[in-house]
């Protein structure tokens, strides 16, 4: 233990050592401070939304719970609020939450002209992004990484120390790779201290917690790898330093955006825009076909309604409520379509961690918080499945021409927020994995390199 | 004399520059960068552009081929709106991706502007997109720094400062030569980009004032890191230290800075979701009147006015149809309440950015980014206005519509199915997207911004009248 003690020393005596992992601390700190806060206010307008929803409820109730009240005109003006909480992972990572919806409210009408509503969000404030503790993990906490570690080598043979310093009997293993495990045990400290006790308020399960630091272990240590690998074969700090700055302008910058831009053009979702196109034109042009163009389709999906007595005037509330789900029924294809080219997106996104780290974490660390594209869609999926229990549940009201009552009201489907769709998905916590093996291999092979020049000058 | 010494010093550092064979490799990476992102950007404007025209242009025909119905079934059918992207969204396409880009417009609703990219995306995107006005924004200062860092701090640690003013060379001299000798340098790095400008603006494709000011305002961003990258290097002692505190300061005002200041402003003013406006909206609207309730003292108002208008004793004598001069109050008192909660959110978001654009003075890039959007026609001010102009263009429709039913739907005995020609469909003007005036738009912002970015570059090259002050002390 005595020379790992003396290397601390050592380290934390160098001014710039010193103050990039106090500010790396402070950082860390502060984004997940900032993550909770986060966190907190859209817990806080999920409240202040049901607060709205049931002023709004009980208005509806008054007006639409006459006895009385025709089935069909109770169930037009009723809205149904879905939520969407962050979970309690979201504040390391809070993802696409600042731009996604997690509130939405619909009503049994055609579902494909209600699901893809937006909220209010300020796009001049989500532009650059989250400050996150992700954000610290994937963009600053390389940096500070070169910082520790770009003049490793080259700083002593600038301080005149090298020869001296290899020329040593070597004490409790190699002096390089001990000088590295001390600073990557102290950015791990550094950043993970701050990140467990977020987890702790937030109530985060142990396992996720676990994985997630498993996650950041794994690519502070291929930053690790990749700035022994520069430092050992560097001449000059200065040199080292350009290089290694270099390195994370292309894994974090160059090839996650250049990438991005690929996908976008090569997986087009226009189809977003047909599919609502599409189905206005459905909808709309029920009210000028024979009603059973309607129904045959209707009644083939939904057989225990065939039998109910055939619509004869101009209008019907069944028929009505029959041409919206018919409506979106119309569209399942474009609807597929497009959902598999969102399912494309996040594919490739995720192959690309094969390639960069910063995209391979990017892609883990989100998937673990339940705040990216597919978590999103999940909320799509239950409010889908919310909305056709809508469908069952009233249906009988409309169908039977049952009467509505206010104490129908309360018999209504509520919505349930949908289980975590967490996960670790293996492409990217592999190529994540393969990474690291390389970038440490890499920085073993240049320090052996640099020994056996050293060794033979 | 002086300015021999001055030049002579500048051409050395300009050959010094060049016999750098890493910092002319990097320059000229960057150089593709730019012309990379610039062509790869036009592209996918264009892309975008033609595409939400061709949407349009469908849906505007998909509207006027609909058949004989009721107007009140065309003002639920609606009209879909495309946004129109501008020309130098190429450069900087702002909050275009994050924005919808398009409104589903009917009567008394107003709906949200959906399907914006970064709603489609993964969260690749959140790492910035590659255009002209991120490489120059976040990559061309790194650039900056890496090619002057050294230059007179590198002088100091081989001792050939000390010998240069022992010969007589100034030290403002010195620091004035490296000081034009590093802004040419940034000159040429952000030459690709405003060529591209430029040329965009000469074949009349592209706003020539708005790209002209464009490249100004990135010329004013990099001379100043250039600026402060030579004056850092005349202050610290070893080159080494000069590129640690040169990176750190990029990294807080490029990196950190805007990507803090958010949550900060939101945290501090909050906006009122849509469901709460919505809600809040219903409930004014019922304390105004109820068009449904016969003994409404509004309604029972509205219609006493409309009878001694016509000077008939009951509606059912009304010349026009009652239901439709219903709807059309009903829709304006609807649409002035849009305005106002409209109005009142985004006034709010404004708070939320003022928040945020103070900081602007702190770090540059701040300043800029507001700049480059507001010329490039793709900030929050633009796309309110598209908001606006899509609010008044519906409300046009709206209104249109219901006037139709008051005129040709006949007030009593309509029959079961009453329709009208679907020749009046034609009739209706489709959305004609005018693109502001983005100089007028946002005048005093562009005018602060400009202040901003001027002030640091000239208070940083001024500052190193004092460093060459220092200098010349030190040795």
């Amino acid at each position: 233990m005595a020379p790992l003690k003396a290397e601390l020393l050592l380290l934390l005596r160098s001014r710039i050592s010193a103050l990039a992992l106090i500010l790396l601390f402070v950082l860390t700190a502060l984004a997940v401070a900032s993550g909770l806060s986060a966190v907190a206010r859209q817990n806080a307008v999920i409240e202040r939304v049901v607060a709205a929803q049931a002023i709004d409820r009980k208005v509806v109730e008054a007006q639409y719970g006459k006895p009385g009240t025709e089935a069909g005109n109770a169930a037009y003006y009723t809205f149904h609020l879905t939520t969407d909480p962050p979970s309690s992972l979201a504040f390391a990572a809070i993802g696409q939450r600042d731009i996604q919806p997690y509130v939405l409210r619909v009503r049994l009408l055609g579902l494909q002209s209600q699901l893809y509503e937006s909220e209010t969000f300020n796009p001049e404030l989500a532009l650059p992004g989250p400050f996150d503790f992700a954000f610290v993990l994937i963009y600053l906490a390389p940096l500070v990484i070169v910082a520790l570690m770009h003049d490793l080598i080259t700083g002593e043979r600038e301080a005149g120390r090298l020869r001296l310093l290899q020329s040593l009997p070597p004490t409790g293993g190699d002096l390089w790779l001990r000088r590295t495990a001390i600073r990557y045990g102290l950015v791990l400290l550094a950043m993970l201290v701050p990140l467990v006790v977020g987890a702790m308020l937030a109530g985060a399960g142990r396992a996720p917690v676990l994985l997630f630091t498993l996650v950041s272990a794994l690519y502070l240590a291929v930053w690790f790898g990749i700035s022994l690998a520069v430092a050992a074969r560097g001449r000059s700090s200065a040199g080292t330093a350009t290089a290694l700055v270099g390195c994370w302008i292309a894994l974090t910058l160059l090839i996650p955006a250049g990438a991005n831009a690929i996908i976008t053009r090569a997986l087009p979702v226009a189809k977003s825009v047909e599919l609502t196109l599409a189905q206005r034109e459905a909808v709309h042009r029920s009210w000028d076909i024979p009603k059973d163009e309607i129904f045959q389709p209707f009644f083939q999906k939904r057989p225990e309604w065939r039998d109910t007595p055939p619509v004869t005037g101009r209008f019907h509330w069944k028929w009505y409520y029959a041409m919206h789900e018919v409506g979106d029924d119309s569209v399942a294809g474009d609807l597929e379509a497009y959902r598999t080219n969102l399912a494309h997106r996040q594919t490739w996104t995720g192959l690309l961690g094969w390639i960069t780290p910063a995209a391979a974490v990017q892609t883990l660390v989100h998937r673990l918080a339940d705040t990216d594209l597919p978590a999103h869609l999940a909320y799509q999926d239950s409010i889908t499945a919310f909305h056709d229990r809508l469908r069952v549940h009233l249906y009988p009201y409309v169908f039977n021409e049952r009467t509505f009552e206010l104490g129908d009201f309360a018999r209504l489907p509520t919505y349930a927020p949908r289980a975590s769709t967490q996960s670790a998905p293996v492409a990217p916590l592999a190529g994540l994995g393969a990474l690291t093996v390389l970038a440490l291999f890499a920085g073993w092979l240049s320090l052996r390199r640099m020994r056996k020049v050293s060794a033979g000058a | 004399m002086r300015s021999a010494a001055v030049f002579r010093v500048m051409q050395e550092e300009g050959r010094a520059l060049v016999r750098n064979r890493v910092a002319v490799l990097a320059g000229l990476i960057l150089a593709a960068l730019v012309i990379m992102a610039t062509v790869l950007s036009l592209e996918q404007r264009n892309a975008i552009d033609s595409a939400r025209a061709r949407y349009q242009v469908a849906s505007d025909a998909q509207f006027d081929a609909q058949p004989d119905r009721h107007p009140h079934r065309m003002v639920h059918y609606g009209q879909f709106v495309f946004r129109p992207l501008s020309v130098l969204a190429f450069f900087d396409p702002g909050v275009d991706g994050f924005t919808g880009n398009t409104v589903f417009l009917e009567g008394h609703r107003q709906n949200s502007a959906n399907f914006s990219e970064a709603r489609q995306s993964s969260l690749l995107l959140r790492f910035g997109q590659l255009t002209p006005a991120f490489v120059l924004q976040t990559l061309a200062p790194l650039l900056i720094i890496f090619l002057a860092f050294g230059t007179i701090a590198r002088e100091r640690e081989r001792g050939t400062l000390r010998l240069l003013l022992a010969q007589g060379l100034r030290p403002g001299d010195l620091i004035a030569g490296k000081m034009l000798g590093h802004l040419a340098a940034a000159a040429l790095i952000g030459l690709p980009a405003g060529l591209a400008l430029l040329i965009a603006a000469a074949v009349g494709w592209a706003p020539p004032g708005a790209s002209l000011m464009l490249a100004l305002a990135y010329a004013l961003y990099l001379m100043s890191w250039a600026a402060g990258s030579v004056l850092v290097s005349a202050l610290v002692a070893r080159g080494r230290d000069a590129l640690m505190l040169l990176v750190s300061v990029w990294m807080i005002l490029v990196v950190l800075l805007p990507r803090t200041l958010p949550e900060v402003a939101a945290a501090q003013v909050h906006v009122p979701t849509r469901i709460e406006t919505d809600v809040a909206i219903g409930r004014e609207l019922k304390s105004i009147g109820d068009s449904h309730n016969p003994d409404d003292p509004y309604f029972s108002d509205f219609k006493a006015k409309v009878l001694a208008k016509y000077g008939v004793n009951d509606v059912k004598e009304l010349p026009v149809q009652w239901s439709g001069l219903v709807s059309i109050e009903g829709e304006r008192l609807t649409s002035g309440l849009f305005d106002r909660y409209a109005q009142e959110a985004f006034a709010r978001e404004q708070q939320q950015n003022d928040l945020v654009r103070v900081f602007g003075a702190v770090s540059p890039l701040i300043s800029l980014r507001q700049a480059s959007m507001t010329l490039a026609g793709t900030d929050t001010e633009s796309h309110q206005d598209f908001l606006d102009q899509v609010e008044r263009h519906r409300f046009a429709f709206v209104q249109a519509l219901n006037l139709m039913q008051v005129q040709q739907i006949p007030n009593v005995n309509p029959g079961p199915d009453p329709r009208i020609s679907a020749d009046n469909w034609k009739t209706l003007p489709a959305f004609a997207y005018r693109a502001p005036d983005t100089l007028a738009l946002n005048a005093d912002r562009l005018i602060l911004n400009f202040l901003i970015l001027s002030l640091w570059f000239v208070c940083l090259a001024g500052l190193t009248v004092l460093a060459a002050r220092r200098l010349g002390k030190v040795s």
